[in-house]
């Protein structure tokens, strides 16, 4: 439903010219929910404006619904108010000098042939009820508090039916208990609908929680696209282990191998001694890599108490536990090196206590680094 | 008024692309048509400074002699002396004047701000060769009538006061923009964190430690940027200068221009007027230069986010009686004593002190002698220019702001530089290169001069610098994702102006725009070497009776003109209260 191939862009600023996106290319299957994560400035937000057509691209070649809308080659360019496609703004746009009517009936207002008003007003309500707004038709648009802005933003984007939806990073002027709300709620309306779903965000919960597919990026490239389960139990690169979740790291040389290639697991000589680890990649004995383990894979044994392994375990001291409700976040000195793990909180644990430390093989993930 | 302050070109890092059609496209030719006209005028005056001659000559000769003699002249370097003692004392007396009054609203509890708030926004527009007049009224030495009462109550044999020097002018002028100095002042203090002082004092400072260490450290950059604009506001003064001092020979730039321009006998030298025009924007363009470095330095420690602090508020105590009396002063001497001066001289056959006699001779006759037909035309010439200046320049203002602001165009720092220009060339050149283009340039093709086309222009371009800062702030408080999501949701260019952009703006336009009319309505300087009996505004009728020594008519003319001001002060006022823009915290 979407395709970008190669898509470049720079930004020509007073400080000089940033390539934001470098030679991005991604295809997003009808009724897909579809996610771009990554850290600021990585180019995701980029990508979506030239999506919409707000932004003009340097080259490569995007496509909606089979139709190319931009083309550096064929010097094709659709501008943005033919595009048919829907958008939420980050900041919601709503425009405060319309009332909720106006704001969802104007994509209506403007599409060809224009619906008559009746239809306007028909489609108007539907969409209202479609995001639990119905009976606010004429309501000034500000006064909404922010949850009823955030569906009014939907309810806009949605009305003309678009083949393609547009979010960008709709949740993140939402406090933390709407948050959760409106991410089940976006879901479940594009669900409904079946609308090609193009999502940008920074927030990791919301990627895994939401999408089919998600893209995980770093400046201006796509790191790793997959499923959500996929990226985070099988993390490409320490970028993606570390942004996706939490990450353990230690690096060292590969001494062993066993097993062939794709399930292989190498022994590597870390700081705080050999660890066993599952390769992904390709890697051959003598090359560096980090092995990542996630602190909620690390388990904690008493010390002096048998880890039933005969490899993977060492001894180590609390060096600080932070209680966060839910669990308590720990870490233990190992050697030179700082573990971090969680803990259910009913663990009885201290500050300075000598323990064991076990890394089960199946979590730990030796990355090329 | 917070905008006074705000006209840093202003670009920021992301835009969003736009597409070219129809909409996009009449608006950056509006922006090149707007600013190319400000650099015709500007290259008409470098042009004609270089050629003798006279419009009609077949062939200009090329020349470096007004250049040599006016350096030589010794009289230039007088007038340059006057100029910045005009200047400095114009700055002196409104600083010291604004200061405290700012101090007294912003920071202590002066009771009844809203009432001093709306006075000084009021008196921003109040005419000041109106005022000028009411002071020569008072003060002249043969006229004014303090001196006719103190030669006769005492006996002397000369007038005690003179108004028509250097200082005196000087002194007048800064009265006159105590308000200005005043709104631009109180946004300074308003701008500053009340943090920084807190920090002080709880680091142990004592208050006086903590103002002199903090508080005037952190402002002084603000301080100093509105003191030069104050300071170059006043180096292009003429309706002071020219009321008090042109009869005497006491000239500044403004009225030394004027002069050259208007000799008593022959034809007009206009290279030398020429010559003088362009010595007057370079010394324009070093002021506003210094203007704009003190500007750069200003957002390092005051606050400039338009963010407005609550900052502490100093109880008056027993000082409350002499702060009230300082401002109530003010306004008696500054404003309230020309104007009723302007009131009684209007009155009375011939200017004389009050008494029984003076009574018995008051009459209105002085209205009624006014010339009927004169006066029509000057009205309703004043009237065309009130609605079509405002809507002329904010149009070019809101094009100018979008092109600037929302696109990705090469030359939109150059546009945008354009469009400041008018605030840093005086008026008088303005119109001086409008009078030159006009006789020069257009008069074969294009015959402007005598109607109220000439006026139309210079006026618009003139006040475009003002017309972009208030676009500018207006544009740049809206978020750029209202209008993408207008073009997302399948309006194109046009349909984003009308729906979204216009809407939005409204507001701070209708403020801006009725602003500008007054403006418009107050303005002696423009029309003052471009204006024939023809095209004549309001404002030039009565310069016509002041330099015409009519005292009596002009006293007439200038308060009927303050007259039918009111009404239209009255709707600013309503939509600037309602826009905010007059109050105090």
């Amino acid at each position: 439903m979407i395709g970008i191939r190669n898509l470049t862009m720079t930004y020509r600023t007073a400080h000089g010219e940033h390539l934001a996106v470098k030679g991005v290319s991604l295809e997003i299957k009808q009724g897909q929910f579809y996610t771009l994560l990554g850290p600021s400035g990585c180019g995701k937000t980029t990508i979506l404006r030239c999506v919409a057509g707000l932004e003009h691209p340097d080259g490569g070649e995007i496509e909606i619904g089979g139709r190319t809308v931009y083309s550096g080659a064929n010097r094709t360019w659709v501008p943005p108010h033919d595009r048919h496609i829907g958008m939420v703004f980050q900041s919601y746009a709503i425009w405060p000098h319309m009332t909720v009517f106006e704001n969802v009936a104007f994509p209506l207002r403007h599409k060809k042939p224009k619906p008559n008003r009746a239809e306007i007003r028909d489609r108007v309500a539907k969409a209202l009820a479609l995001v639990h707004l119905a009976g606010l038709e004429d309501r000034p648009a500000p006064y909404l508090s922010g949850g009823q802005q955030q569906r009014l933003a939907l309810a806009r984007a949605l009305v003309s039916e678009p083949r393609v939806l547009l979010l960008d990073e709709p949740l993140s002027n939402l406090d933390a208990k709407l948050r959760e709300e409106m991410r089940l709620e976006i879901r479940q309306v594009v669900e409904r609908l079946g609308v090609t779903t193009l999502f940008v965000t920074h927030e990791q919960i919301e990627a895994l929680t939401m999408s089919d597919v998600m893209a995980v990026m770093n400046d201006g490239h796509i790191i790793q696209e997959g499923s959500p389960a996929d990226i985070y139990a099988k993390p490409k690169g320490a970028f993606v282990a570390d942004f996706i979740g939490r990450s353990n790291f230690l690096s060292g040389k590969i001494t062993a191998m066993t097993g062939s290639n794709g399930s292989a697991t190498a022994t590597v000589d870390t700081p705080i001694g050999p660890i066993h680890a599952r390769v992904e990649s390709e890697a051959q004995i003598g090359d560096t890599v980090t092995v990542a383990i996630r602190p909620e894979n690390v388990t904690l044994l008493p010390h002096g108490s048998d880890p039933g392994i005969p490899h993977n375990h060492f001894a180590g001291t609390i060096d600080t536990i932070v209680y966060v409700g839910n669990l308590l976040d720990c870490v233990v000195s190992v050697g030179k090196e700082r573990v971090r793990l969680q803990l259910q909180p009913s663990a009885e644990v201290d500050r300075g206590a000598q323990v064991r430390l076990a890394f089960p093989v199946e979590h730990c993930l030796a990355l090329r680094a | 008024m917070a905008t006074i302050t705000a006209d840093k070109p202003i670009l920021p890092k992301r835009k969003p692309s736009f597409h070219f059609d129809i909409a996009s496209s009449s608006l950056v030719g509006l922006t090149v048509i707007a600013t190319s006209v400000i650099l015709v005028l500007v290259g008409v005056v470098l042009w004609l400074s270089f050629t003798e001659g006279t419009p009609g000559d077949p062939v200009l000769q090329y020349t470096l002699e007004h250049y040599t003699s006016l350096f030589l002249d010794g009289f230039t370097y007088r007038v340059l002396w006057n100029t910045m003692l005009f200047s400095l004392t114009t700055l002196a007396t409104s600083f010291a004047l604004a200061l405290p009054i700012a101090w007294l609203m912003e920071r202590t509890d002066f009771p009844g701000k809203p009432v001093v708030f709306t006075l000084m926004t009021t008196a921003l527009l109040i005419p000041s060769f109106a005022v000028a007049l009411g002071w020569v009224f008072l003060l002249h030495p043969k006229i004014g009538m303090v001196n006719q009462g103190l030669v006769a109550l005492l006996g002397l044999s000369d007038a005690p006061f003179d108004i028509s020097n250097i200082f005196a002018m000087g002194v007048v002028e800064g009265m006159n923009l105590t308000p200005l100095s005043f709104v631009m002042i109180a946004v300074v203090l308003r701008s500053m964190d009340p943090a920084l002082e807190e920090a002080a004092a709880i680091s142990g400072a004592k208050p006086w430690q903590a103002v002199l260490s903090v508080t005037l450290r952190v402002l002084l950059p603000g301080l100093l940027a509105a003191g030069i604009y104050v300071a170059m506001i006043g180096f292009a003064a003429f309706d002071v200068p020219a009321i008090l001092g042109l009869t005497r020979r006491i000239f500044t730039f403004s009225t030394y221009v004027f002069w050259v321009l208007t000799p008593s006998e022959g034809a007009p030298e206009y290279g030398s007027v020429a010559t003088l025009s362009v010595i007057m924007i370079a010394l324009a363009a070093l002021l506003s230069w210094c203007y704009r470095q003190a500007q750069k330095q200003a957002p390092k420690y005051a606050v400039v986010t338009g963010k407005a602090y609550r900052p502490r508020i100093a109880a008056l105590g027993r000082w409350r009686v002499a702060a009230i009396a300082f401002v109530v002063l003010y306004f008696i001497v500054a404003q309230l004593l020309p104007l009723l001066m302007l009131a009684w001289a209007s009155l009375l056959p011939y200017l004389q002190t009050p008494s029984a006699a003076a009574i018995e001779s008051i009459s209105l006759r002085n209205f009624l002698n006014l010339p009927k037909e004169l006066l029509w035309r000057a009205g309703s010439n004043t009237a065309i220019l009130m609605v079509v200046v405002p809507t002329i320049t904010l149009t070019a203002s809101v094009a100018i702001s979008w092109v600037v602001l929302r696109t990705r165009i090469r030359a939109r720092a150059l546009f945008d530089f354009l469009a400041f220009l008018p605030l840093a060339i005086p008026a008088i050149v303005f119109s001086v290169a409008a009078l030159l283009l006009a006789l020069f340039v257009m008069r074969h093709f294009a015959p402007i001069y005598g109607t109220l086309w000439i006026l139309i222009i210079v006026y618009a371009v003139a006040r475009l610098s003002y017309g972009t800062r208030m676009t500018n702030s207006a544009l740049i408080q809206i978020h750029t994702e209202l209008e993408e999501s207008a073009q997302v949701c399948g309006a194109t260019t046009g349909g984003v102006l009308r729906r979204v952009l216009v809407p939005l703006l409204a507001p701070s336009l209708l403020y801006a725009w009725i602003w500008i009319a007054l403006l418009t309505y107050r303005e002696l300087t423009l029309p003052v070497v471009i204006s024939t009996s023809n095209n004549l505004p309001f404002s030039y009728l009565v310069w016509g009776f002041v330099q015409a020594s009519a005292y009596g008519s002009a006293s007439a003319a200038a308060l009927l003109m303050l007259c039918l001001m009111l009404p239209v002060l009255l709707l600013y006022w309503l939509v600037a209260r309602r826009a905010g823009m007059i109050a105090p915290r």
